[in-house]
């Protein structure tokens, strides 16, 4: 089962691949207590969290423009 | 495999002359699949819708921007290899290059360059109601963008004239004619390897290598230094020619692109007075009025890539090694994606233009400035109730690149 919060609202997790990241902030200016851009090495890291409501995730994932984030299936996490 | 259904033409710059052909990219819009559109030295798909435009943009392995050129001609290998920036690689020398100049142009890290921004902005502005008519492009919408990148990049105000110049004279490259000799400023290199196959990206280079030299004894807080202290550190952070190159697309990338953009906006402005009346009645629809001007707009025209693997585009196969061209200029009247795409909208709610590109890894660079400079124009703006009346015509620049104003006539007084 997903984290929910405590109004129901289904909650996932997200990563962002150091590789790939091009530093354009975009997830940082969408979700500021997710993400942050570091400032020494341009590339964004996961802070707070690191849950987001599913629909807000996909917003991110589907905004960064190096597809460097991806979401993580809380379920997935446990198989694991 | 039969041949593909062809595109009508929407590659002579003559039928730019009175704006965009709109009819001809609802014509490929509406088409099934993509349309083949043949071009002198090989012939390319065209990609008109805004989901398809999407696909392409964001898949940089398929579509790649380092193979043949991102302009629709091909350039021969030397070519491309010395005129080689940001804009012509894909990952990783992209992820790398990228993040060198990233930091700077964050959305969050770019406001603190708001206080410079309005600065530039009131002097031009005020000095332009106190003219009270003449060409808008050359008061306001030309010096604005450069003003503001070369504080940034930390040139004294003493050589801003002289980068002006050249960067005119670049402006120019971008159409068939050019006013000054293949020899300008002492260049010797062909000119097939230049940016813009301009003289004036000679001496842009040099002057870039000047500034360099004088930030590497004497750092500052400015773009500039960042860039020579990240070539400093060797290895793979930054070449010389790498520098050279992005100093240049730093200088010029964001200059006739926001001029276009802030001189279509006023134009826009000027032609739908009740729509500027919204804004001035309820200034918290400046944002919304900014994202309008920016899709109204669409500075940049298209942008292309070239197929590095066999793949299926809105309904379309395409080989590998074959261009694929973005039409910006389609995607952002996509009926499909907006509501009455050909009505000025300062309060449109949802606007995903594609001005800045189509969403992936070359997302322009300078977005977040761009929109900083365009915002911060309309609250002056308002602030000063200023009303835009037109004197006449635009000069267009007809090109299928650039969506260029050369100059446009207008008349600027303050409502009482
Ligand atoms: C309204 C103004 C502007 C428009 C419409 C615009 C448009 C674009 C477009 C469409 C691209 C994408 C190229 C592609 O997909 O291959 C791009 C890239 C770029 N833009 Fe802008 N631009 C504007 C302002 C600026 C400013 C102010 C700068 C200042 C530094 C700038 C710097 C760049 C750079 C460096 C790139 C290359 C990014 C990369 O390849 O990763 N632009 N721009
Ligand atoms: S939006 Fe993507 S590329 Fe930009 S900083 Fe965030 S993770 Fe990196």
């Amino acid at each position: 089962m997903a984290d929910e919060t405590s109004d129901g609202v289904e909650l996932v997790g997200v990563q962002v691949n150091e590789d790939t990241c091009i530093g354009a902030g975009q997830c940082e200016m969408l979700e500021e207590d997710t993400f942050y851009v570091d400032d020494d090495t341009v590339i964004a890291g996961v802070i707070g969290t690191g849950m987001l409501p599913r629909d807000r995730a996909q917003k991110v994932v589907d905004t960064c423009p190096s597809r460097a984030i991806t979401i993580v299936e809380p379920a997935a996490e446990e198989e694991q | 495999m039969s041949a593909p259904p062809l595109s009508p033409n929407v590659t002579d710059d003559s039928l730019y002359a009175n704006g965009i052909p709109h009819e001809r990219f609802a014509e490929i819009r509406d088409a099934d699949g993509l349309l083949w559109h043949d071009y002198h030295d090989g012939g390319f798909w065209v990609v008109g819708r805004h989901a398809d435009v999407k696909t392409v943009s964001k898949d940089g392995k398929v579509f790649s921007s380092a193979v043949g050129h991102t302009n629709l001609w091909d350039l021969e290998a030397d070519a491309l290899e010395a005129r080689r920036s940001l804009i012509d690689t894909d990952a990783p020398d992209h992820t790398r290059l990228r993040r060198l100049v990233a930091r700077a142009f964050t959305p969050k890290n770019i406001r603190r360059w708001e206080d410079t921004v309005r600065d530039i902005t009131v002097n031009l502005l005020e000095a332009y109601v106190e003219q009270g008519e003449g060409d808008f492009v050359e008061a306001v919408a030309a010096p604005l963008p450069i003003q503001v990148i070369l504080t940034m990049l930390g040139v004294p105000v003493e050589d801003s004239g002289y980068l002006v110049e050249l960067s005119n004279f670049l402006v120019e490259g971008t159409s068939e004619t050019q006013s000054i000799p293949a020899d300008a400023f002492g260049n010797t290199t062909e000119l097939r390897l230049l940016p813009f196959n301009s003289p004036a990206s000679h001496a842009l280079f040099e002057y870039g290598e000047r500034i360099g030299e004088l930030r590497r004894k004497d750092p500052q807080d400015d773009l500039v230094t960042s860039l020579v202290q990240a070539e400093a550190e060797g290895g793979d952070r930054l070449s010389g020619s790498e520098y050279r190159n992005l100093f240049h697309l730093l200088v010029f990338a964001g200059n006739e692109t926001t001029r276009t953009s802030l001189s279509h906006g006023a134009m826009a402005l000027a032609d739908n007075p009740d729509q500027w009346q919204r804004v001035l009645d309820d200034p918290s629809m400046i944002d919304s009025a900014t994202e309008e001007v920016l899709r109204w707009s669409t500075p940049v025209l298209h942008m292309r890539r070239t197929t590095t693997e066999p793949v299926e585009v809105g309904g379309t196969h395409l080989e590998a090694g074959q261009k694929v061209v973005m039409w910006y200029a389609s995607a952002n009247r996509d009926e499909t994606v907006f509501d009455d795409p050909f009505r000025f909208d300062v309060g449109r709610e949802d606007n995903p233009h594609f001005s800045f590109g189509g969403g992936g890894p070359h997302l322009c660079l300078g977005a977040y400035l761009a929109r900083l400079e365009i915002q911060v124009l309309l609250e002056e703006m308002a602030k000063r109730n200023l009303q835009l009346t037109r004197l006449g015509e635009p000069v267009r620049a007809p090109s299928n690149f650039v969506h260029g104003v050369l100059s446009v006539d207008m008349a600027v007084e303050a409502k009482p």
